[in-house]
């Protein structure tokens, strides 16, 4: 019996290679116990617990980056230099959302709210999410999907005697529900086309015997449906501007960072690995002309940009304006895709990190805010420039960083993308991209605009300064400073992705 | 015979045997199988339109608007259905599906359980494998009997309100204040 078995036997000491995420997912579970053993009386503990994991996972992180590939249960899993990369983004920004977390009126504000369940989630999050980094296989990658989407509904809908907290979490599980459905469906197209569960079988048996052009499209498009719903891409976006708004805003930091880079992590290891054999063969796939890939995803990125950025010129409400804004991003980011090439990797790489740091920059300033504002509206910013000029201008960085203006990282950020776009000839999205840029500005700038160059409304205490708690400048510089370092000296940056890109395994 | 028969569909739909959609491994296991399925809803979709229409013609047309009203058990169905269930049905389910789950999952472990056991490799990491998952089961169960979520009536005890904040235990009306001032 033993013998007939066909089992690729998993062995122990493969988990070394996932210390990261055991920390993550044990942290998970002591965070929940030790919050029970304290009653939740003690919501430092469970913060303490999560802070501490999250720092070691970020430590073994480190430590890993240069460990050769290496699979994990048997074939599921791959902990390549993609992974590490993501990873690392991963744990950063999971980090800077728990430390922001704290200074929360939102979240530690409300007395009878588990805060122990909302910081061990905050750790389930991040593991789940380097887990969709590392998904070589079709039955890892729907799991490691859900995993990160139930702790996301819930973190959505943690507020919850607040409407808006209860109406984002389930208008969440809805459009989930479905666009995993289509997903599914997609994938389990894929396993009737070739036969196999893993990435690379996919791509040998694909390889083999190409099919028919009209059912490879069909397919690619429904799981593109899937990753498009997870990194929030116009038409599959719906969701995101009133999951953003309804949520707790240091969750929405989160979600409009963190899944989202998942998703594209796990886009990046999916086609990259089933459509071509990997970055360096992108130019002589046959499979990527069967399905006009790059036509395809040129019109989802020029869609996705252009929306976003006409819709969030119209929002008076920062949150969703800054919700809209990452919608449009993702259209940046996507033009990265256009030919699976290893210059639009690298491009799509630098620009996820700088955007972890600007846009979860913007993020937490709105938290910072509304701890002391109770109020997210763009009237209500008036004279923010002088009630908290550091913050103030902090924001101001991470802003101009999002338009993409130098000297700031957003800047590089965009070169890279157009560079990569330009080197394959799509000038019309290139054009288009660069008119998307100059209609952001006009938004960004609205924000500006209102916190230095209008005075504050004539009532009490409406012009008094913001008492801001230490802890919120040291997170915000902490992303700040890098945001512009990363503008004038971006060389260690660019070479990390490129040392990932280099030991990026499609192989195994 | 099911290759068979899905080479004849196909000629029947007019398809060139290179442009079939599961072209990779006809007739090599896995395509044979969803031939089978294919067939097997071709029947199920005959089998339903057949006996519907032989009711058709056989049953006796007798409409009665009382046939038209919803089946509940005896009841007659009154007001809209789009009411509050209590919230801890819900909970009801969600433990049903937790343990469910861990049963469906401990079946097909302990089938090959007594094969695997012996392996020197295999028998060590598939028996603490199930300890494990049980293990974080039983954190669940343990999180939510902590929280009082086992109790039919949970207490809402030892969590005094906030000033400005409704009671705790008033839940509907209380919410609905907070909700309306904000």
């Amino acid at each position: 019996m033993l013998e007939t078995l066909q089992v690729n036997i998993p062995s122990w000491s493969d988990l070394g290679y996932w210390r990261p995420e055991l920390t993550l997912l044990s942290t998970f579970l002591v965070a929940l116990i030790g919050d029970l053993i304290v009653r939740g009386r003690r919501p430092w503990v469970p913060f303490t617990l999560a802070l501490a994991g999250m720092l070691l996972a970020l430590g073994f992180a480190v430590a890993d980056l240069g460990e050769p590939a290496h699979t994990v249960m048997g074939s599921l899993i791959i902990v390549d230099g993609i992974a590490s990369f993501f990873r690392i983004l991963f744990l950063v920004a999971g980090l800077a959302t728990v430390l922001f977390s704290w200074t929360s009126e939102e979240i530690m504000g409300v007395k009878r709210e588990a805060k122990g369940e909302y910081y061990a989630l905050l750790t389930l999050l991040t593991g789940g999410m380097c887990v969709m980094a590392e998904a070589r296989d079709i039955l890892m990658l729907f799991l490691s999907m859900e995993l990160v989407g139930l702790t996301s509904y819930v973190l959505a809908g943690y507020m919850r005697t607040s409407l808006r907290s209860t109406e984002a979490a389930v208008k969440y599980v809805i459009f989930a529900a479905v666009s995993s459905g289509i997903m599914l469906y997609g994938l389990s197209l894929f396993y009737g086309l070739t036969g196999e569960t893993t990435f690379v079988g996919i791509r040998e048996a694909l390889f083999a015997n190409p099919p028919h052009p009209y059912a490879l499209l069909v397919v690619v498009v429904l799981v593109l449906v899937g990753m498009g719903y997870k990194i929030a891409a116009v038409p599959f976006h719906h969701w995101a501007p009133d999951v953003y708004e309804g949520a707790p805003t240091p969750v929405t930091a989160i979600f409009s960072v963190g899944p989202k880079a998942a998703g594209f992590a796990l886009m990046i290891r999916f086609f990259y690995t089933t459509l071509v054999a990997g970055p360096e063969a992108a130019g002589t796939s046959n499979l990527l002309r069967l399905v006009d890939w790059p036509l395809l995803i040129a019109l989802l990125s020029a869609v996705t940009m252009t929306y976003g950025n006409l819709v969030a010129l119209r929002q008076t409400n920062v949150k969703r304006m800054l919700a809209y804004s990452s919608i449009a991003h993702v259209g940046y980011i996507l033009m990265g895709f256009l030919l699976l090439t290893s210059d639009g990797l690298q491009a799509i790489l630098f620009y996820l990190l700088v955007y972890m740091l600007m846009n979860l920059g913007a993020f937490l300033f709105v938290v910072a805010i509304n701890n002391h504002l109770r109020s997210e509206e763009l009237t209500d910013y008036a004279g923010l420039g002088f009630r908290a000029p550091w913050l103030a201008t902090m924001m101001f960085v991470f802003l101009i960083s999002l338009t993409g203006l130098p000297p700031t990282a957003g800047f590089i950020g965009k070169f890279f993308l157009f560079k990569a776009v330009l080197a394959q000839e799509w000038y019309w999205l290139a054009i288009l991209a660069g008119l998307n840029s100059v209609i952001s500005l006009f938004y960004y700038m609205r924000v500006t605009k209102a916190m230095f160059f209008t005075e504050p409304a004539e009532s009490d205490g409406a012009a008094a300064p913001l008492a801001i708690k230490p802890l919120e400048y040291v997170v915000l510089a902490a992303l700040c400073i890098p945001t512009i370092g990363l503008g004038i000296w971006w060389g260690p940056v660019r070479d990390f992705a490129d040392q990932a890109i280099a030991r990026f395994n499609v192989g195994i | 015979m099911a290759i068979r028969a899905y080479q004849t569909l196909n000629e029947m739909l007019g398809l060139p045997m290179s442009s079939m959609l599961p072209l990779a491994a006809v007739g090599s296991g896995v395509l044979t199988h969803f031939t089978t399925v294919f067939i097997f809803v071709l029947f199920g979709i005959f089998f339903a339109a057949l006996a519907l229409g032989v009711a058709r013609l056989v049953r006796p047309n007798n409409p009665n608007p009382n046939k038209l009203t919803t089946y509940e058990c005896g009841e007659l169905p009154r007001g809209s259905s789009w009411v509050r269930f209590n919230v801890r049905f819900y909970l009801i389910a969600l433990f049903f599906i937790v343990f469910d789950v861990e049963v469906i999952f401990l079946f097909p472990w302990a089938v090959v359980f007594k094969q695997l056991f012996p392996h020197p490799q295999l028998g060590p990491l598939v028996f603490w494998e199930m300890v494990l998952f049980l293990a974080i089961l039983t954190v669940g169960l343990a999180y939510v009997w902590g929280k009082g979520d086992l109790d039919w009536v949970k207490k809402l005890i030892e969590r005094e309100p906030a000033a400005g904040e409704p009671a705790a235990g008033e839940s509907a009306t209380g919410e609905l204040e907070e909700v309306t001032s904000r």
